[in-house]
């Protein structure tokens, strides 16, 4: 049992990794309009694969060993931030689309991104660093974090319905790229939400 | 990796200061069909169990989980008076059955176990009987005269037991003649029989097969309908599967009782979690 939880948290780190490089990779190629589509997928398919081998581990440790208390939390949560991992790495491929879709961007200001992405990007780290040492004083500050991204994704959002000077296209790719990086945050919540939970019992 | 030894003395005397002195879980109903109250037992110099305080519920099946030795069985068999037919054996406290203490002066303990049946470890039918004087031997003893009552009561507790099915063609022959998983079940039948409330059981699997094991545990399930069980098992995922309550007993205290689901998803004492992730016992 043992070998097996320390086999997931091996798998689960080697996820967190890639993960959170697929995510900064995503945006400093946006910020860049440099074309890295091919690349995220392949990311993102990766994850999906170790995704999936963290969800037959774990339901192999479920089977063999049916655990209790602590270690049933933890498998529990093993799953779901595989889950949170998967995802965003395909919002990272979602991310280096958009440059595909909407051609040159470089005239775009892309301030608001920059600075919600360096925002998202350390709630990432929280949420991995909290799992890897169950901090839960840490992941309990990845909520209140969120409601920074959030804010400031409807304000930007609401400025761009209201016609602030700039292109159709690039409305639309901040808007994209925002809410992506909006749902990223969220993810990362769900991560430190796990972390709450293996170490308290509590669900938020 | 955790070294899988007991608790130290300090680990243990932690543990139990920092379990709740008396039952104070989240279940709805505190006043139990049968109560421990400060109840005390051991053999002769030896306390086996300490202060216990436990409420059980009435239709819940209550598990009493702990390591070998704990004192599981004593503790199921002071509920029912059983423990005092060992020499040496002493009790003190309060087992309340609906507010009537089994344990007061002048209660006869053969109708406190008529009340409280238990279902022992291994399957111990009357083995010159045949199936159905198994069962209909409570009921004689009794004083039920009547044939023809004591053939539909037969088949009614048989039925119970999901017995009856397998040994309707064979109720004449020998209690012992039938598989370990049907003789435990005829000893379920034999207890329901003389009607009881509660009924205990002592490790009731333990000598039986899954397959055997899947059918009892179905059938305990089933009787909480009708009556309040308490378990006794060290098999931690059999009280996982079929208890409401369970209570973590160690070294004769409680350290934790409470609904099934938080002992096995978030126990709130270490020993406990300890214990129930197989790191000692």
């Amino acid at each position: 049992m043992d070998l097996g939880l320390d086999r997931l948290s091996n798998a689960i780190a080697d996820m967190a990794s890639l993960a959170q490089q697929s995510v900064l990779r995503a945006i400093e190629a946006y910020a860049r309009s440099e074309k890295i589509s091919s690349q995220a997928l392949d990311n993102a398919k990766r994850l999906s694969v170790l995704g999936e081998e963290i969800e037959e581990l774990a339901v192999e440790l479920l089977a063999r060993y049916q655990p209790v208390a602590t270690d049933l939390r933890y498998i529990k949560s093993c799953l779901e931030i595989s889950y949170g991992f998967n995802r965003f790495g395909r919002y990272a491929y979602d991310i280096a689309q958009v440059l595909e879709m909407a051609g040159d961007l470089s005239a775009c200001d892309k301030s608001d991104i920059e600075r919600l992405s360096h925002h998202v990007n350390s709630m990432i780290q929280d949420s991995i660093q909290s799992f890897k040492s169950k901090d839960e004083k840490l992941a309990r500050t990845l909520r209140e974090r969120d409601e920074e991204v959030d804010r400031t994704y409807q304000n930007v959002t609401k400025q761009l319905f209201q016609g602030r000077s700039t292109t159709v296209g690039c409305a639309l790719a901040s808007t994209l790229v925002l809410r992506y990086l909006e749902r990223i945050a969220d993810h990362a919540c769900h991560i430190g939400d796990s972390v709450i939970y293996i170490t308290t019992g509590k669900k938020i | 990796m955790e070294t899988l030894a007991p608790p130290t003395s300090e680990e243990l005397a932690e543990a139990i200061l920092k379990r709740p002195p008396r039952f104070e879980g989240t279940l709805d109903d505190m006043r139990g069909k049968l109560v421990v109250d400060k109840f005390s037992a051991g053999f002769g110099p030896k306390k086996v169990l300490e202060d216990l305080n436990i409420p059980i519920k009435d239709n819940t099946v209550t598990a009493i989980i702990g390591p070998s030795g704990c004192g599981k069985s004593t503790f199921i068999r002071c509920l029912n008076r059983m423990h005092e037919v060992t020499p040496g054996a002493w009790a003190m406290g309060l087992v309340l059955l609906d507010g009537e203490n089994v344990y007061s002066p002048g209660t006869d303990p053969v109708k406190v176990r008529r009340r409280i049946g238990l279902v022992f470890q291994k399957p111990n039918p009357f083995p010159t009987m045949s199936v159905y004087d198994n069962v209909a031997a409570g009921l004689r003893l009794n004083g039920m005269r009547k044939e023809k009552e004591i053939g539909a009561k037969v088949q009614l507790n048989l039925n119970k037991a999901f017995l009856w099915e397998e040994v309707r063609d064979r109720l004449g022959d020998s209690g012992a003649s039938l598989s370990g998983g049907q003789q435990q079940r005829l000893c379920i039948a034999r207890a329901l029989a003389v009607e009881p409330e509660v009924l205990l059981m002592d490790e009731p699997c333990s000598a039986l097969d899954p397959v055997a094991t899947a059918k009892i545990e179905e059938l305990i399930i089933a009787l909480k309908e009708e009556y309040t069980v308490v378990v006794v098992t060290h098999n931690m995922q059999q009280a996982a599967r079929i208890s409401d309550i369970t209570g973590f007993l160690y070294y004769g205290r409680l350290i934790e009782y409470g609904p099934t689901r938080d002992i096995f998803e978030n126990p709130r004492n270490e020993l406990t979690e300890r214990y129930i992730s197989g790191k000692f016992g």
